[in-house]
């Protein structure tokens, strides 16, 4: 067992912080994406495994979010790379890939941060309005080209608030993973059924906001075509 | 075949525009929104363009006021803008033309953007990607990068390099690109591999979990995706869904 693995804490908040500004300041290439995001923790914190499957359902549950127009949606990226980042290192504590138990725990605890996440996003958002002053200002004394800069000083405080955040994250799965190592066996097998009945959760959470027209009866007929055909294979001898 | 029209400003200058475009959302604010990112874009065209500073200086005046649209979409705005600002700088239109351009466009090209890459092609990339977990497995975010910026790049790039030769016949060309009949047929993919997503998740690890309950488990996962579906359609928080169906599944690996 180990302590805080810090090299792999400082990667997750590098990549915490630039994925912060991938969701809206820079590109959106969608880096920042649960899947994407909470794949790239697990490898920095060498457990793939746990990225894939934490980022997973955190995109599914966030699927159908979108900020429009004055309205701002739940922050996707920070609880997916904080979620993978304490799944991963709980895993790695005692020196092994994480279950879905640790998975389950990850989740619980960081899918607030998703509103956490937005709250802070306001919160910068109100801050940046200083840029803006500024901009005016320099405009007005004729510095074009440092009135258009004000727009890239921005960045800087959203990639250290949210990489410090997932930077704390990671440096917290050691503790956690101690948590777990203690709670009684019934309780573990409690949190591995979790895992199903969250992603099952996120799924169904998924299908309503794919804002499909009839969406409820497509997903319904292809939920019951993949189930007759799994519980056929399990039937056979092959448990899905 | 319609003429290549003259490039209002050298390769090179619109390179540099289009990249800026990218850091479109870098300073937003509730107030001024994207008018920093929009004033960072066209910085070097304006430099191009005006090269008297008095001009330059009044030009730039012009872009700051509020700013906000789709940032996908505002790759057409901003060629647009620099298609008119040449020709305000050539003589050939007064300044105003430009602003009414850009009030015009920015409001429906919005709606669009959205509407197409945040509500449609985003969930669609994004649910068939999950659902290639089980088949690809880490390869799948691969996927999901591949699929998605394939058509994201191309439409930034086309929208820029349209709107920068034609201006506002950008719209005209957009409409043959059927966006909304698109948008509608990717929701229902989006919904379509949900549900079959949800279902083998849902039977895959109650399956791996519930031991000598694994079908019960199973079954239960499954139940619990139907039952999310209902109480999400009227309107039920899904972190409360979460919390209290992870709460039941824990109690339940406990206690049975």
């Amino acid at each position: 067992m180990r302590a805080v693995h810090w090299w792999p804490t400082l990667w997750t908040g590098v990549w915490g912080g630039l994925m912060a500004l991938e969701r809206r300041a820079f590109l959106q290439a969608m880096v920042s994406r649960p899947l994407v995001a909470a794949t790239v923790t697990g490898l920095i914190n060498d457990d793939l495994r746990a990225g894939l499957y934490v980022g997973l359902v955190f995109e599914l549950l966030h699927l159908g979010g979108a900020s429009l127009g004055g309205a701002q949606a739940d922050h996707e990226t920070l609880p997916a790379v904080t979620g993978a980042a304490l799944a991963a290192e709980m895993g790695e504590t005692f020196g092994s890939d994480s279950t879905p138990a640790m998975w389950a725990l990850a989740i619980l605890l960081t899918a607030p941060t998703g509103w956490l996440g937005r709250l802070l996003e306001k919160r910068l958002d109100e801050r940046a309005r200083r840029y803006y002053g500024r901009a005016l200002s320099e405009a007005q004394e004729g510095q074009l080209a440092r009135a258009s800069r004000e727009n890239l000083r921005a960045m800087w405080p959203q990639f250290v608030f949210y990489g410090l955040l997932c930077a704390a994250a990671a440096a917290a799965g050691p503790l956690l993973a101690r948590v777990e190592h203690e709670l009684p066996l019934p309780v573990l097998r409690g949190l591995g059924w979790a895992y199903p009945a969250m992603a099952a959760v996120a799924a169904a959470t998924a299908v309503h906001g794919s804002h499909a027209k009839g969406r409820y009866a497509m997903a319904a007929a292809s939920a019951t075509a993949v189930a007759g055909v799994a519980f056929a294979a399990w039937y056979g001898g092959h448990p899905p | 075949m319609t003429a290549a029209p003259a490039r209002p400003i050298p390769r090179k200058v619109a390179w540099r525009v289009f990249w800026r475009s990218l850091f479109l959302q870098a300073g937003f604010s509730p107030e001024a929104m994207q008018t920093l990112g929009l004033l960072y874009a066209l910085a070097p065209a304006l430099k191009h363009l005006y090269p008297d500073e008095a001009a330059q200086q009044e030009a730039t005046r012009r872009h700051l006021t509020p700013f906000n649209t789709h940032p996908y979409a505002a790759a057409a705005i901003v060629g647009g803008i620099i298609f008119h600002e040449a020709k305000v700088a050539r003589g050939e239109e007064p300044p105003e033309a430009v602003t009414r351009f850009k009030a015009t466009l920015m409001g429906p090209l919005a709606a669009l953007g959205d509407g197409f890459f945040w509500l449609s092609l985003r969930p669609a990339v994004g649910v068939l990607s999950c659902a290639l977990v089980p088949v690809v497995g880490v390869f799948a975010p691969v996927i999901f990068l591949v699929l998605y910026n394939a058509v994201h790049l191309s439409a930034r790039a086309w929208l820029f390099k349209e709107a920068l030769g034609y201006g506002e016949a950008v719209v005209v060309r957009l409409q043959t690109a059927k966006v909304p009949m698109w948008s509608n047929r990717l929701r229902l993919v989006s919904a379509t591999l949900a549900g079959a997503l949800g279902a083998w998740l849902a039977l895959r690890f109650g399956a791996l979990a519930g031991g000598a309950l694994s079908v019960g488990v199973a079954l239960a996962s499954l139940g619990i995706g139907v039952a999310t579906v209902l109480a999400v359609s009227r309107r039920w928080s899904p972190y409360w869904l979460l919390y209290g169906l992870a709460g039941a599944a824990v109690a339940g690996g406990a206690f049975l």
